[in-house]
């Protein structure tokens, strides 16, 4: 049975990084594999 | 990792690497300058994204049994996110639909883990 819970909206999920919403994710990170993008970015 | 670590093809196991960021993480600035926020304050935002996780998976892809998030400051753990699913098929659709996911402003980096005791643990 389906529990039933409390929907909230998403804080963190499928939040892309800005300026890259028209990618993939699995495109972004083949990016990131070549170095045209950094891996991680700064805080 | 650079340790030799097995890849298993099927487990009830999935890995999420560097999922959890700690706002408090020391490792960031030097000086902590970067901590912006109190221990209670921590806490809330680190339920808040347990539940949101431990949430969307059970829904979308299955019964999850036991689910961990590794907060030790070790760049090679920090923040990684293990998730057993009660079944074998359920963690690899998780893993193929996670690969083309963002989770907050960052791809999932998602694969199979040959964890099943999480007490029994430890990167070979």
């Amino acid at each position: 049975p389906k529990k039933n819970r409390k929907k909230r909206p998403h804080k963190y999920w499928d939040i892309p990084p800005p300026g890259y919403e028209h990618i993939s994710p699995a495109q972004y990170k083949a990016m990131q594999a070549s170095g045209q993008i950094p891996t991680e970015t700064t805080l | 990792c650079s340790r030799l670590h097995n890849r298993p093809t099927f487990s009830q196991t999935i890995l999420l690497q560097n999922l959890y960021l700690n706002p408090q993480n020391a490792a960031l600035t030097a000086d902590g300058s970067h901590i912006m926020m109190d221990d209670v304050q921590a806490q809330q935002e680190y339920d808040e994204f347990f539940e949101e996780i431990f949430v969307e998976l059970e829904d979308k892809y299955g019964e999850i049994e036991e689910m961990n998030v590794c907060d030790n400051l070790g760049d090679h753990l920090v923040g990684n996110v293990y998730v057993r699913f009660h079944r074998e098929e359920d963690a690899e659709k998780a893993v193929a639909d996670l690969n083309n996911r963002w989770f907050n402003q960052r791809p999932i980096h998602c694969e199979l883990s040959p964890v099943t005791d999480f007490r029994e643990a430890c990167c070979r």
